[in-house]
């Protein structure tokens, strides 16, 4: 394997190399080329430009030397006359216009020096050099010359080029005089001293006839001969041409740099040479790294297998792959796919386990905390809430998304407990590590409608990694808290109420009597802790015997109680609940003897409308025959009386009498159409009943009624409610007798006896005003009455009852005052019936 | 005048009616009998002297009734009312609310003849008094506005002196308007005067 990678890395870092190699000197080349272009460029401007400044300093020294005061001084005294005979003369030496020839020589290198006239006619020459002066100067062209400035022209004479710079020579006057005129030949001197020796080996400069492409002029002139044609040149020479623009030429002369060939070749070589080595370098750096990188891999690679094959059997229970003949970079790729099938296999499983898990136990959790009966609010340490169940959301009515990060402690606990609440934190925040235990408190929370309510708050805290969590958990015990007020006020109920509440054990004895039953346990005549008298011993023992609630009513000192005795079998207790009914009694009594007084009244109305009209009806007639008879007494006395008038009144009487007797007769047929009714009854029971009746007007007017009663029965046969009707009458006429007394004396009793006969004997006795003796002879009458509001009919009517059950009725007065009525009717005896 | 008073009697029951006519005609009084109070309201007309016999009870208006109207009605003629046994209360009622006499049936003759004469004589005075009143109210509806004030200050016994300084005028000016008081209201005296003056106020607050 290792070889193999090696081999693979070989030929791999061959092969890079190879395609790299095919570009890499391309791209060398050319950038070479470009670079040589723009070196012979750049070479081509340097020369140009030293040109340049070398005829610029011919231009300045020209400059200089027109005005110097040496020709100025000079020129004073002469004047060029147009039409003068030409013959310039001609200076060897310097001559008298020219300063020192020390001053300009080091600049320039003419080849003579003019002095012109206005009409550019050479006046006077110095012959620098030994050249013959060409004949074109002996009458310069206007061409070349300006009157305004210094000026540098570029012309050819005889095929030989030169530069001309002439300036306006002026005498001391400031009078134009006409031209100084230097004339250098550019020749290789020249263009030597021009690159002063500054270009580089191989670089040769000249000038080239642009139209003829002919040399004029070179620095080299054994290399490059003057008329040698571009082609020539361009054999051994690269040249670049480069055109003139400052020095208007009559020609088109271009400034010429040649480099030669064989140098550019040298530098060619090189590069070529440093490319070569470049190229084994990066043969060799391309198959070292290549193999080292396929060796390294397939070691990596190798190692990797071995490792998830390992695993995979260990692990997934896969098989190792067999190394097989074929392509084993597919079986290797087919086993990994494989692989990596089985670990994602095995890793969703994993986690759906664990999903699931962490379902169960978030939704268990949830769960736990939702369905939680108190409610349970997480804090972090700073206070702030970070969890709300739905029970602290019902019980402080704040909803959950609205109290998180909201502080715990301002929002549910109310201002009062702060200082309880901060109490059982610092139990938490005291103790550092993991030994906590739980806290909890009372205190009062409120709601968010500020109302507050006691809870019972325990804390619980959780440490996470970094953090510390509290659980707070809430119970509301305001339920429990009004229980027990409920149970401590319960314990109060029977001492403040009103009614009587007592307990008595089986024996009797009173276990606890409350405040209001002071008037019964004195009524028993015994304390707390003491026994029952017999009665009530044997009715408590009966009670708590049967096992069932009893009630009795038991009347003391003008009170009336009901007693409820309830049993407590388990506990041998029976409880005695008082009632005061005394009022209700004396209501019911009340009710009835209202009702009672009504049947009376409606009665006696009855009875007493049927009297009066009775009277009415009779009256009439009755009336009208007195006042027939007195008007006929009155006729028959005054003597007026008509026989037949008379006869009429006579007969109205008669007719009269008639009807009244017709009224009589009807009331007769009336009262005869209701049958007595007899019933066989106790006369104590009728004068307790009837004694009721008026226990209330007793009770107003102050009196006692005295009730002596036979002990045996007294029966009698009677209309009962007529027989009662009497002796409602006797009882009420002696309550009015006795409102005419002072209270003291007033006095009631009601007695029934049997006499000796056999008969029933009632007496009615008052401590009243009495019976005048006037009165007693018209008691019985009716319409007799002493009272005001009387009608006169009660004892009539009473007589005519008593008389019809064949009873006897008798009013007497009694010795010490007062008056007493007695009321007689046979016994009735029980054979009577058989 | 006796003559031309009547007995009006008004009574349901026609019994009652007839023998009262008949007991009472027999004095040679004038009898005129109605059924019930409205028929006697249809015929009667006040200033018709004499008076009246009325039961209390009595079908549609009754007796209380008819009197409460004749008051409204400032009729003054005497009324007698006529009751039956137990009825007293109401004849108490009547006997308060201006009646005369009130007589309990079955009647005596005399006390009711003897009842009815001073009911009619009683008429008869009521009659003259409301002439005088009738003839005084008269004659002061013919004193002047001034005559009038000196009637009044005179008769309540103040002095001419004084009438006049309180009037602003002379004691003989006040002499002539009494002067002339006295003549139109045709009294001779002075005491006479005040007299007229006194039953001029009564009829007024009556």
């Amino acid at each position: 394997m290792p070889l193999l990678s090696i081999l693979i890395g070989l030929f791999c870092g061959m092969v890079v190399w190879v395609v790299l190699d095919q570009v890499q000197p391309r791209a060398l080349r050319q950038i070479f080329s470009e670079e040589l272009n723009t070196r012979l460029d750049q070479q081509a401007r340097e020369t140009l430009i030293r040109f340049e400044n070398y005829v610029t300093a011919h231009t300045s020294a020209t400059r200089l030397l027109s005005h110097h005061r040496q020709l100025s001084s000079y020129l004073e005294p002469i004047y060029w006359f147009d039409n003068d005979d030409i013959s310039p003369v001609i200076y060897y030496e310097n001559p008298p216009w020219l300063p020192s020839s020390s001053l300009w020589r080091p600049l320039i290198r003419p080849s003579y020096i003019l002095l012109l006239d206005r009409k550019g006619r050479t006046r006077e020459i110095f012959n620098v050099g030994d050249e013959v002066l060409p004949g074109e100067l002996l009458t310069v062209d206007e061409l070349f010359l300006d009157e305004s400035r210094v000026r540098a022209y570029l012309t050819r004479f005889q095929d030989k080029p030169y530069l001309l710079v002439s300036d306006i020579a002026e005498d001391a006057t400031d009078t134009s005089m006409g031209y100084l005129m230097v004339v250098a030949p550019i020749e290789s001197a020249f263009l030597n001293a021009s690159q002063q020796g500054v270009s580089a080996e191989g670089v040769v400069v000249g000038l080239l006839d642009a139209d003829e492409q002919r040399f004029l002029t070179s620095s080299d002139p054994y290399s490059v001969l003057v008329g040698d044609s571009m082609e020539e040149v361009a054999e051994n020479y690269l040249v670049t041409a480069q055109s003139f623009f400052e020095y208007g030429s009559d020609f088109n002369i271009q400034f010429a740099t040649m480099v030669l060939r064989s140098v550019v070749e040298a530098t060619s070589q090189r590069v070529a040479g440093v490319e070569r080595r470049q190229r084994v370098v990066a043969a060799v750096t391309f198959i070292t790294v290549f193999t080292l990188v396929f060796y390294l891999l397939s070691e990596r690679l190798n190692r990797m297998l071995r490792r998830m094959s390992r695993f995979s059997r260990l692990a997934l229970g896969g098989e190792q792959p067999v190394i097989e003949s074929g392509n084993q970079v597919f079986v290797v790729e087919d086993w990994i796919r494989q692989f990596i099938r089985q670990v994602r296999k095995a890793r969703d499983e994993m986690r759906l386990e664990h999903e699931s898990e962490m379902q169960e136990s978030e939704a268990l959790k949830h769960a736990i905390t939702e369905a939680a009966l108190d409610a349970v609010i997480s804090i972090d340490e700073s206070g702030q809430i970070i969890e709300f169940n739905h029970t602290a959301e019902e019980m402080f009515d704040h909803r959950r998304m609205n109290v998180i990060e909201a502080d715990f402690q301002s929002l549910i606990i109310e201002p009062g407990s702060y200082g309880q609440f901060q109490n059982l934190l610092a139990k938490f925040s005291s103790v550092q590590g993991p030994v906590f235990t739980d806290a909890r408190s009372e205190m009062e929370a409120r709601r968010a409608d500020n109302s507050a309510f006691p809870v019972e708050v325990a804390i619980k805290p959780i440490q996470l990694k970094d953090r510390m969590i509290l659980t707070v958990y809430m119970h509301d015990i305001s339920n429990r808290k009004r229980a027990e007020q409920e149970i401590y006020s319960l314990a109060k109920f029977p001492s403040e109420s009103p009614s009587p509440v007592l307990r008595v054990n089986r024996l009797g004895v009173i276990t606890y009597a409350n405040p209001a039953s002071d008037l019964l346990v004195k009524h028993w005549g015994c304390e707390q802790g003491q026994t029952l008298p017999q009665y009530w011993r044997r009715r408590v023992a009966d009670v708590l015997e049967s096992g069932k609630d009893s009630e009795i009513e038991l009347t003391c000192d003008q009170t009336t109680y009901s007693l409820l005795m309830a049993p407590v079998p388990g506990l041998e207790y029976v409880n005695i609940y008082g009632r005061d009914i005394t009022d209700v009694h004396l209501a019911e009594q009340q009710a009835r003897q209202h009702q009672q007084e009504l049947v009376h009244v409606s009665r006696l109305s009855t009875m007493g409308e049927m009297a009066t009209g009775l009277a009415h009806e009779l009256n009439q007639p009755l009336s009208a025959i007195a006042n027939y008879a007195n008007g006929c007494t009155r006729r028959l006395k005054s003597g007026d009386g008509v026989h037949d008038d008379l006869v009429y009144a006579l007969s109205q009487i008669s007719s009269q009498a008639d009807r009244a007797g017709e009224i009589i007769r009807r009331l007769r047929s009336l009262v005869a159409k209701q049958p007595p009714v007899r019933k066989v009854a106790d006369i104590n029971d009728l004068v307790r009943e009837v004694n009721s009746f008026v226990v209330f007007d007793a009770r107003k007017s102050r009196v006692v009624i005295e009730q002596e009663l036979s002990l045996e029965h007294l029966l009698v046969r009677v209309d009962v409610v007529q027989i009662e009707q009497v002796l409602l009458n006797l009882l009420r006429n002696a309550l009015d007798a006795l409102n005419e007394v002072p209270e003291p004396q007033r006095r009631l009793a009601i007695r029934t006896s049997r006499l000796s006969s056999g008969s029933v004997l009632v007496e009615v006795d008052d401590s009243g005003s009495g019976i005048d003796a006037e009165a007693a002879v018209h008691l019985f009458e009716p319409f007799f009455t002493t009272k005001e509001t009387g009608m006169g009919m009660g004892l009539v009517i009473s007589q005519t009852i008593v008389e019809d059950h064949s009873g006897q009725i008798v009013a007497e007065p009694l010795p010490e005052g007062g008056s007493r009525f007695s009321v007689t009717l046979p016994g009735y005896q029980v054979s009577e019936d058989k | 005048m006796s003559n031309q008073a009547t007995v009006f009697v008004v009574d349901d029951d026609q019994a009652m009616r007839n023998s009262l006519k008949w007991l009472i005609e027999s004095v040679d009084l004038e009898v005129k009998t109605y059924a019930s109070a409205n028929e006697f309201i249809r015929d009667y007309y006040p200033g018709r002297a004499g008076c009246l016999l009325l039961d209390v009870r009595m079908p549609g208006m009754s007796g209380l009734e008819l009197q409460e109207q004749f008051i409204e009605q400032q009729i003054n003629i005497p009324i007698i009312i006529i009751t039956g046994h137990g009825d007293v209360p109401m004849a108490v009622r009547a006997m308060k609310a201006g009646a005369v006499d009130f007589i309990e049936k079955p009647f005596n003759d005399e006390l009711l003849l003897e009842s009815i004469r001073n009911a009619l004589i009683m008429d008869v005075d009521q009659r003259t008094a409301q002439s005088v009143r009738a003839d005084i109210a008269t004659r002061l509806a013919h004193l002047t506005p001034r005559e009038h004030e000196v009637m009044d200050m005179v008769t309540s016994g103040r002095a001419n002196k004084d009438i006049a300084k309180t009037l602003g005028v002379s004691s003989k000016t006040v002499e002539a308007h009494r002067a002339r008081v006295m003549e139109k209201m045709e009294a001779s005296s002075l005491a006479e005067l005040v007299k007229m003056a006194i039953a001029a106020k009564n009829a007024k607050s009556s």
